[in-house]
């Protein structure tokens, strides 16, 4: 039960990498401890060969469309086009682009904004905090629901409680968080008008401090909670379905025989075991969280890293748009190899 | 089957061969033409337009008919293209062994590592949006897991009684492929196929929801992406009729494989019927 539901979670989310199956099947235990770092390293290299290659080798030739005149994507600027035509390199060898390419990478070049007509990299130190904000908020709201109402349901299996939580989560799980967004801004911020409906702070105003942090607090409620819900479900399905293994169990059996209290019990010995796959669960989360980002920010106009996907796909900012991608993936990269770890640590049959 | 005892997969099935009716016979059931203009602009839900019609008067009925067909076809065919790569990677990665397995699995490893929605946000948005580029590449994106449970699975099969039997009478690898590994590897791949064709629907719907889709065909995340575009659309009742219902149209869709998912589960996983 638990690994269906787990592997599920991470098949919705948009990522892979450390379900409970999948951790089985990879055996970690059993490989020398370098293999680990090494994969992710190869891991790194292959996204920014990625990066590098996919516009250069894409069919259509998307990048030259942008100074070919007469194309959708042409660009009028003249200065621009130049600045463009420099930053790809494409007059010379793959191999020499390559090197431009990483040179600059590693000096925190990203290239310019089509649309914006600044340095990437600014654009992005700009929007990745937001970003972050929403995503740490709404990582640390969901798992704490999720992890909370699992261990309710679990431990009573069967009941009414369980069963409304059970299928409240599940039918939660089919809706696409894009619409479920828009159902919430629809219901809260339209009719019920509590929350603004539409970006991240109420822009052009000067406000103090505190009032400046309710602001943004206030802006972001409905997407944190839209995103929480998301992940929570995942959580509580891990969590009910770990909390249902452990019922039937000897040290539980044990606990009880000793006089321990109906708290202790749920909490320190079933919720303990329990939380192991939530913990992986999480890791999972942040790469979810990269793919739900974009939509959430999307439909809310909150003004992050996701937003500023959506803006270049529609201005055909490919430099922005890259950019973009290489930050979130990383982020990703990083957060399942930190999982791979800490999963080790939690896990003590795991040995590295 | 098994799966005809679980009513949840019964409704699931309903789910799913209703989508499929729909997007075989738009053409004959679709009212309207779902891309002309066929009333006035944000009709209200009529006789004549059951579901009324959006900003430019095209009847939405017709475009949540002709939405399943989008869904349907690219999830049909990314679902076919990663089932194929992914069993023909497992299966001969298992049989195969050695090199070859490390590293076919190693490539997997690098590639499960990828994040799906923002690749494919970037090569859809690089190469162009057309429908057959979004259904290769989301079936690109999928075939890794798959490899990885399907060689799982013909690791396990190799050992047993019958295929060793079949070996030691010298049954070459094209044989035992044909004849013992794909029948036996049948439920799997089925049950495979929904979960994939599940998130397929799922990432067309939110690509197409981002604009990458092809602008001049009808798609349910298109459809959301042009109506919270409009200006102003959560403040006309608009939104009951053009955003609700094709949302629900995706989380119906979703929710049939999601089902018949579940009652394949059995299956897919015999542990399971145990019940927990």
């Amino acid at each position: 039960m638990a690994m269906r539901l787990g592997s599920n979670a991470a098949d919705r989310s948009g990522s892979i990498a450390t379900t409970g199956a999948d951790a089985q099947l990879r055996r970690p235990g059993r490989q020398p401890a370098w293999t680990l770092p090494a994969a992710y390293v190869v891991t790194v290299l292959a996204l920014v060969a990625l990066n590098f290659l996919l516009p250069r080798l894409m069919p259509g030739d998307p990048i030259s469309a942008l100074y070919t005149e007469g194309t959708a994507s042409y660009v009028q600027d003249g200065g621009q086009r130049e600045a463009l035509r420099a930053y790809y390199g494409l007059d010379e060898p793959l191999g020499a682009q390559f090197v431009a390419y990483a040179t600059g990478l590693v000096q925190g070049d990203l290239g310019t904004s089509i649309r914006y007509q600044v340095p990437v990299s600014e654009l992005i130190a700009e929007r990745l905090p937001r970003s972050l904000l929403l995503m740490g908020t709404a990582l640390v709201l969901g798992t704490g629901l999720g992890v909370l109402a699992g261990a309710a349901a679990g431990w009573r299996r069967g009941r009414r409680l369980d069963r409304g939580l059970l299928v409240g989560f599940i039918s939660l799980r089919n809706f696409p968080v894009f619409f479920l967004g828009s159902i919430a801004l629809y219901v809260f911020a339209v009719k019920l008008g509590c929350f603004p409906l539409s970006g991240s702070s109420t822009p052009f105003v000067s406000l103090e401090p505190l009032a400046r942090a309710g602001d943004v607090a206030w802006h972001l409620a409905l997407p944190a909670g839209v995103l929480a819900t998301e992940f929570a479900t995942g959580q509580f399905l891990l969590m009910r379905a770990g909390m249902v293994s452990e019922l039937g169990s000897d040290h539980l059996l044990g606990g009880r025989a000793k006089g321990l209290g109906d708290r202790v019990l749920k909490y320190r010995y079933a919720g303990r075991n329990a939380l192991l796959p939530v913990a992986s669960l999480m890791a999972i989360h942040v790469s979810a969280m990269v793919t739900l980002t974009i939509l959430v920010e999307t439909v809310f106009r909150y003004e992050g890293l996701g937003r500023l996907v959506f803006d270049a796909i529609r201005f055909r900012d490919y430099p922005t748009l890259q950019g973009c991608f290489l930050v979130l993936t990383l982020m990703v990269v990083t957060a399942n190899f930190l999982a791979d770890l800490a999963y080790r640590r939690l896990d003590p049959r795991v040995t590295t | 089957m098994s799966v005809l005892r679980s009513p949840l997969a019964l409704v699931g099935a309903g789910l799913v061969a209703a989508l499929v009716v729909a997007a075989v016979l738009a053409p004959v059931i679709a009212p309207y033409d779902p891309g002309a203009a066929s009333g006035t602009s944000y009709a209200p839900p009529s006789l004549e337009h059951p579901v009324g019609t959006n900003n430019l008067g095209q009847d939405m009925l017709s475009r949540l008919i002709w939405g399943a067909r989008a869904s349907v076809s690219v999830a049909l065919g990314a679902t076919l293209l990663a089932l194929t790569i992914g069993v023909v990677v497992g299966v001969g990665a298992a049989l195969v062994g050695g090199l070859v397995d490390t590293l076919a699995m190693r490539v997997v490893d690098v590639l499960l590592a990828l994040p799906r929605l923002p690749l494919l946000v970037v090569v859809a948005a690089l190469a162009g949006a057309g429908r057959l580029t979004v259904t290769v590449v989301i079936g690109l994106i999928f075939w890794p897991p798959m490899a990885r449970i399907v060689r799982s699975r013909a690791l396990s099969l190799r050992r047993r009684g019958f295929v060793e039997c079949a070996r030691g009478f010298g049954a070459g690898l094209p044989y035992l492929i044909r004849r013992h590994l794909l029948p036996a590897l049948g439920p799997v791949i089925v049950a495979l196929f929904i979960s994939v064709a599940s998130n397929a629907v799922l990432l067309e719907a939110s690509l197409a929801f981002l604009g990458l889709a092809d602008p001049t065909g009808v798609s349910w995340g298109l459809d959301i992406n042009r109506a919270l575009a409009e200006p102003g659309i959560y403040f006309t009742s608009a939104w009951l009729w053009w955003v609700l219902p094709t949302g629900f149209a995706i989380t119906l869709a979703i929710l049939g494989f999601t089902l018949l998912g579940v009652g394949l589960e059995p299956v897919l996983n015999p542990r399971w019927e145990r019940g927990s």
